[in-house]
């Protein structure tokens, strides 16, 4: 990504560069000691790939998940369903692990000045996001580790998939699988009103607040700015 | 007794009934095996079997058979149910690597139709089953075709809540499908 230095203003101590990228907002960036210090005030291309890998992949796994349980589909559709959410919920869990990763070794742009409590409510939110991310599919892991059917997984019926220790081997299969599948539903409803407070969260910084909030984390085309 | 004595004799100077050697044509033939899982039917086969055949069509209750099949060998087109089938709940190949069936004397029933009574045993449990098959022979070469009818669960083949057909069924068939040939008698 490049950017244009607009201006460099010099005080006695500080300087600060006002810097523009082709597709971002202006970042103003001060340094104490003179050097300038360029930052990134969009999300990288792996950063957004991943977002939203994982995005579509919840969307498609929640819908997934009520279909499955819900719809008393006819039981070839709803074992097929089960084994496309197992495949599906593996890859999110790994593209998660990836986001975890990527985050921890890639700093993501600043936020805006904003109020202090919208600020620990948005970190909160993401905090609580990855958590979940990380919980709900291993969850489902040991889920269909701990099923008395004892069906293996092949990931899209091609990449065999083990199970999770030490749940294949616990003497009170059904009671277990019980409770997992108590928490991995719950845990389910729970992320999706995350996501949906996220999304809202979102669009009023877009929308309401007119921010650069969203705008950071979608693909470049849609991110270009406004000709002026 | 006279006539036993010479009954005894008349086996003893006789030539014996031997049955024929045949050697199967193992990647020629087939052995397969049906089911149906959450209403879809399916067919499997096993890759990896072996038979001895002793069979005379002037003879056919002095027949033995003995075919050992190597229940990892199982394919079903599907790689999720294979990996399945060698599972503790199905075939349990750590257990019970192989079946076996082992037919003693075979029964003409006309024409080209005979039966083969014998013992069927799947992870360690044996049951007398009678498999019917038609044969054709052609010079030195045999053509068997038989088909069994079985319910897994006699076998022990679907444990724990797979042990009712709710979402595989219990019937499930065997196809036989052997190409011989004579070894020499």
């Amino acid at each position: 990504m490049r950017y244009h230095l607009v201006a460099i203003v010099r005080s006695r101590y500080d300087a600060v560069a006002i810097v523009r990228s082709r597709y971002d907002a202006v970042a103003i960036v001060r340094s104490r000691y003179d050097a300038v210090a360029i930052v990134r005030s969009r999300y990288d291309a792996v950063a957004i790939t991943l977002h939203w890998v994982i995005a579509l992949g919840i969307l498609a796994l929640i819908i997934m998940g009520l279909s499955m349980t819900h719809l008393g589909l006819a039981p070839l559709a709803k074992f097929q369903l089960y084994q496309l959410h197992k495949s599906i919920g593996i890859t999110v869990l790994l593209a998660v692990l990836l986001r975890i990763l990527w985050r921890l070794s890639h700093r993501p742009p600043p936020l805006p000045a904003m109020p202090p409590l919208e600020k620990a409510a948005a970190e909160g939110t993401h905090g609580l996001l990855y958590v979940l991310m990380l919980i709900i599919p291993l969850s489902g892991w040991a889920l269909v580790s701990v099923s008395p059917f004892n069906l293996p997984t092949v990931l899209y019926g091609v990449v065999p998939w083990p199970h999770l220790p030490v749940f294949p081997d616990l003497a009170n299969k059904a009671a277990v699988e019980t409770v997992v599948k108590f928490i991995h539903g719950k845990l389910a409803w729970l992320l999706t009103a995350v996501i949906l407070l996220h999304a809202a969260a979102a669009l009023r910084h877009h929308f309401l607040l007119r921010d650069r909030i969203l705008a950071r984390m979608l693909p470049g085309r849609t991110a270009k700015e406004p000709r002026s | 007794m006279k006539s036993l004595a010479l009954l005894i004799a008349l086996a003893l100077l006789s030539p014996p009934a031997l049955a024929s050697d045949w050697t199967v044509d193992v990647p020629k033939s087939h052995l397969g095996f049906s089911g149906v899982q959450n209403g879809a039917p399916f067919q499997g086969r096993f890759d990896k079997w072996s038979a001895q055949i002793a069979f005379d069509p002037a003879h056919p209750d002095a027949g033995h058979a003995k075919v050992t099949i190597d229940l990892a060998s199982a394919r079903t087109g599907d790689s999720q149910r294979d990996s399945a089938l060698t599972q503790a709940e199905w075939f349990d190949v750590k257990g019970f690597p192989q079946a076996t069936f082992e037919a003693t004397g075979f029964t003409a029933k006309g024409g080209d139709v005979y039966e083969a009574p014998g013992t069927l045993t799947i992870r360690g449990i044996g049951k007398t089953v009678v498999l019917p098959f038609t044969l054709a022979v052609n010079d030195d070469k045999a053509s068997v075709k038989g088909h069994l009818a079985l319910v897994r669960t006699g076998f022990g083949v679907g444990q724990g809540v797979w042990a009712t057909g709710e979402w595989v069924a219990l019937e499930v068939g065997v196809d036989v499908d052997l190409i011989a040939t004579k070894s020499g008698s």
